[in-house]
């Protein structure tokens, strides 16, 4: 009893990060239909600055707001310098433009800093546990499962209730039509991107904490946990992005505490045979979006 | 399965030999140029590269759809091979404890190649499965995140399956007699792999499949199962990929799990975009000039800028010429081609194609087609149909009859459910109430396409041509689906078909480069190679000049009578309802009002009422 909560709660925690970046990869989708493969690198660059930070004096408390400093900077930065170019292409090219950069992205660290590992110090408090009668926590999954929830709030509160969440949310539904209803198409794209950078900056911190490393192709594997995640829940649906990545974060964790030990390194692997049956018995996703055949 | 065999078999044997001979020929040059083993081995690569990047070419350019999955069935393609392949001596110090007792077998390089691509195509048919299911379609998005879950699923297993493959460090590493030192079997499959892509190409599955990419809704309105094309693209281009990449573990003479990952996967992307994914030749193009591109770039990155001996003062430019600035030369060649030339360099031009239009002119224009005297006996009813969403009845007990060699029209103001009529007779509404067939064959329930193979053939309101297509393969695609589901009909002859609407000399124009009017007519004309029982005209005549749509009521009656086929017609247009049809239906709220002749309707005072008395209105 006491390892089944332990163990939702840290699939809660991982669920939290990837909650975060499926939503800013939705957020995103939903503005332009770019489904993002560098959305990773807000990852990576936040944490290659991280490392420069450490070894430059910084502590985290002054990390913290520079890794989402960046993290919003980079998402600007790159939806100008690349994605404001082909808006309104077709998917394919939005596509394997997001590819590209993220490979451009990799290939830069790969260039200007070098393929090996560097190490960022953990933070000393993130591996402290609390103990509930016989549940023990970690400390960290409490701190990010709590700042998730103060960041999601957040962010209903922003597109529910501001002229900027209306603006994005209109356009979302139907961007001509929002155009020609006076919302600036530039601004509510970049809003966009601020956003999504600034949601994965928060998972940044908490992913760059967990890992304590950075490689040039670090950003892979958080963009795939993000996508899916978005996928999961149905492409398109914000909410269902959120759900997304708990239900991901939940289904490796509970899944790598049933499997046998031998094969509990394929749990990855597992874990996308799942999301492949789920497409098979739900093509659209959790919550679907409604798609309708324009005749 | 080849509609023309001088143009769909002969010109694409020979197109491939030509593609073949220039870039084996040029690799070649360049290594007796060279003349180092840098430059054999480098030769060797882009050889097998040009394989692999051939098969992705056959599902990707056929179909439209990212994949970015296929590197992903070359490790399994890869492993399987090596782990057939590899010297039983070998396999105990690599691996074992392979399962399935593997540790112990040893086959031949060939037949190891052979049960590589068997195991591929296994797992790559129950990816295609997955991939249908989640609404692969042109640019679609979610067959593409599933294609690189594919590449991801691949490299876990093979990173944490060390028993069976070695794990991320050892690998599989080997020895296979003599390895590939000798090129022909590299050859011989780079030659298997051009002639297959070009003639999937050419084939009925390919034609298909390219409508479908082109566009999925009008394909399936024209009998394609876009789904059944794709599965058959997708097996045939894992065929060549799983040759391609086992060919590339023999060649290297070992395999790690990321040989076969995001590099491998970006590298062959970038050499099928920047020639051009939708044609073979411009996967050879792109191949060729990545590998030069990069090889550069490498080089220029190892030993600064210098040029036939030249050295610029290099060290402004220092911070450009690095190791490892091929890599981002990849990158900046993505995405440099996505924003200034997505189609890539040739688009979708064809050697074989282009050739055979320049060798092949003499064509002579076809004989009209003749009105057909024997009007088959088939009546298309739909009776009481009835369909609400929610509470708003968009149609209650609504029906009309047509038969074979009749031209009926509907007509009714807006909102008064003809639109929804249509898509309940084209199956894409599915009715609350109702029955419709064609003689005694009941269409409820059918798809699409069903629907169409069984007679009853739309066109859409706002065209839906196969644009990248010319006039004729518009038709042909039709004609192809004609031969196979329409058998027992008098099936017209493409030809003629296209002069009849009056596009012979437009016949080997893109039809999306065709004006409004012509576009019509096209469509017109694709919709009767499928020799349907009935046509269902969407509003033939929007945005038409009233003079064209005067002359389009002689050339939808006459397109019908060479197919024999009865028209079913919706346009608000009164002038073009009333001169085209037999009998009308007037449909307001839902319900049929009024039924008779033109001059009966006219003169029906409920018409008057509802719909002229609606239109002097607006």
């Amino acid at each position: 009893m006491s390892e089944l909560v332990q163990n939702l709660i840290d699939g809660l925690g991982r669920g939290s990060i990837y909650a975060l970046l499926a939503l800013g990869v939705a957020v995103v989708f939903g503005i332009m239909h770019l489904l993002n493969f560098a959305h990773g690198e807000l990852i990576t660059i936040p944490a290659y600055v991280t490392y420069w930070a450490f070894n430059n004096g910084w502590n985290w408390w002054t990390v913290v707001p520079l890794i989402v400093i960046v993290a919003v900077l980079s998402s600007l930065l790159i939806e100008r310098i690349a994605f404001s170019r082909v808006r309104g292409a077709k998917d394919f090219t939005l596509l394997l433009t997001s590819f590209g950069v993220h490979f451009i992205v990799a290939a830069g660290f790969l260039l200007y800093v070098s393929a090996s590992v560097k190490q960022i110090p953990r933070p000393t408090w993130a591996a402290n546990t609390v103990a509930i009668s016989a549940v023990r926590i970690e400390l960290f999954d409490i701190v990010v499962i709590g700042v998730t929830i103060v960041v999601l709030a957040g962010t209903t509160w922003l597109l529910q209730r501001t002229m900027f969440g209306l603006a994005l949310r209109a356009a979302a539904a139907d961007f001509d039509t929002a155009r020609l209803m006076g919302i600036k198409s530039d601004s509510v794209i970049r809003g966009a991107f601020a956003l999504s950078g600034f949601l994965a900056g928060i998972a940044a911190v908490f992913w760059i904490m967990r890992e304590g490393q950075v490689t040039p192709t670090a950003g892979i594997d958080p963009m795939l946990k993000g996508v899916l995640a978005a996928l999961i829940g149905g492409l398109g649906s914000l909410r269902g992005a959120v759900l997304g990545g708990f239900v991901l974060g939940l289904a490796e964790v509970l899944l790598r505490s049933w499997l046998p030990i031998e094969i509990q390194n394929l749990t990855t692997g597992f874990v996308f045979v799942m999301i492949a049956l789920l497409f098979i018995f739900r093509p659209g996703g959790l919550v679907s979006v409604p798609q309708v055949e324009r005749v | 399965m080849f509609p023309d065999a001088r143009r769909d078999v002969l010109f694409p044997v020979i197109g491939s030999a030509v593609l073949f001979s220039v870039l084996v020929g040029g690799g070649m040059l360049y290594q007796t140029i060279i003349g180092n083993g840098a430059a054999e081995r480098l030769m060797t690569t882009m050889l097998i590269d040009a394989i692999i990047v051939i098969g992705i070419q056959i599902y990707i350019g056929n179909t439209g759809i990212l994949s970015f999955g296929h590197i992903g069935f070359g490790a399994v393609a890869g492993y399987a091979f090596a782990v057939y392949a590899v010297s039983p001596e070998e396999k105990l110090k690599r691996i074992p404890n392979a399962p399935f007792g593997l540790t112990d077998t040893q086959v031949g390089p060939t037949l190891a190649m052979l049960i590589a691509v068997v195991v591929t195509l296994v797992f790559a048919f129950i990816v295609g499965i997955g991939l249908a299911r989640s609404g692969a379609q042109s640019g679609a998005v979610a067959p593409t995140v599933i294609t690189l879950a594919v590449l991801f699923v691949t490299h876990e297993v093979a990173k944490s399956w060390p028993q069976l493959t070695g794990g991320n460090r050892g690998g599989v590493s080997f020895a296979i007699g003599a390895s590939l030192d000798k090129r022909w079997p590299i050859l011989l499959a780079l030659f298997a792999a051009l002639l297959g892509a070009r003639l999937y190409g050419q084939s009925r599955s390919g034609r298909l499949a390219t409508a479908a990419r082109e566009d999925n809704l009008a394909a399936r309105a024209m009998g394609v199962n876009p789904l059944v094309q794709q599965m058959t693209a997708l097996l045939i281009s894992v065929v060549v990929v799983s040759i391609g990449s086992s060919l590339r573990v023999w060649q290297i003479g070992s395999i790690l799990p990321d040989r076969f990952f995001f590099d491998y996967a970006m590298l062959t992307l970038v050499m099928l975009i920047v020639g051009g994914r939708n044609s073979v030749t411009g996967a050879v193009l792109g191949v060729a000039v990545m590998t030069a591109a990069l090889e550069l770039a490498r080089r220029l990155g190892q030993e600064g800028f210098e040029i036939f001996g030249i050295g610029l003062d290099q060290a402004p430019l220092d911070w450009v010429f690095r190791e490892n600035l091929n890599s981002i030369v990849l990158g900046i060649a993505m995405v440099g081609f996505m924003i200034w030339r997505p189609s890539g360099i040739l688009e979708d031009w064809e050697f074989d194609r282009w050739l055979y239009r320049k060798l092949d002119r003499d064509e002579v224009e076809p004989e009209l087609l003749v009105e057909l005297d024997e009007v088959p006996d088939l009546r298309f009813s739909a009776s009481d149909i009835s369909v609400s969403f929610g509470g708003f009845h968009a149609l209650s007990g609504a029906g009309i009859t047509a038969a074979s060699g009749e031209v009926v029209g509907i007509i009714g103001p807006n909102g008064a459910g003809k639109t929804t009529f249509v898509n309940v007779i084209t199956g894409m509404v599915e009715p609350t109430h109702g029955e419709f067939s064609i003689g005694d064959r009941s269409l409820n329930g059918m798809r699409s396409f069903e629907l169409s193979r069984s007679g009853l053939v739309r066109t859409f309101q706002n065209l839906r041509m196969f644009g990248a297509l010319t006039v004729r393969e518009n038709v042909e695609t039709a004609a192809l689906v004609a031969r196979e589901h329409r058998a027992d009909r008098q099936l017209p002859d493409v030809d003629p078909l296209i002069r009849e609407a009056g596009l012979w000399e437009h016949r080997d124009r893109r039809a999306r480069e065709l004006d409004y009017g012509n576009s019509r007519r096209l469509e017109l004309a694709r919709a009767a190679a499928m020799a349907p029982s009935f046509m269902l005209l969407d509003e033939p005549t929007s945005g038409m000049s009233d003079s064209e749509s005067l002359t389009m009521i002689e050339q939808v009656r006459h397109m019908a009578a060479t197919v024999a086929a009865g028209v079913i017609v919706i346009d608000h247009d009164l002038g073009f309802i009333t001169g085209i049809s037999d009998r009308i239906y007037v449909f307001d709220q839902g319900r049929v009002i009024a039924e008779g002749t033109p001059e009966e309707v006219q003169a029906d005072p409920r018409v008057q009422a509802a719909y002229l008395g609606s239109m002097a209105g607006d």
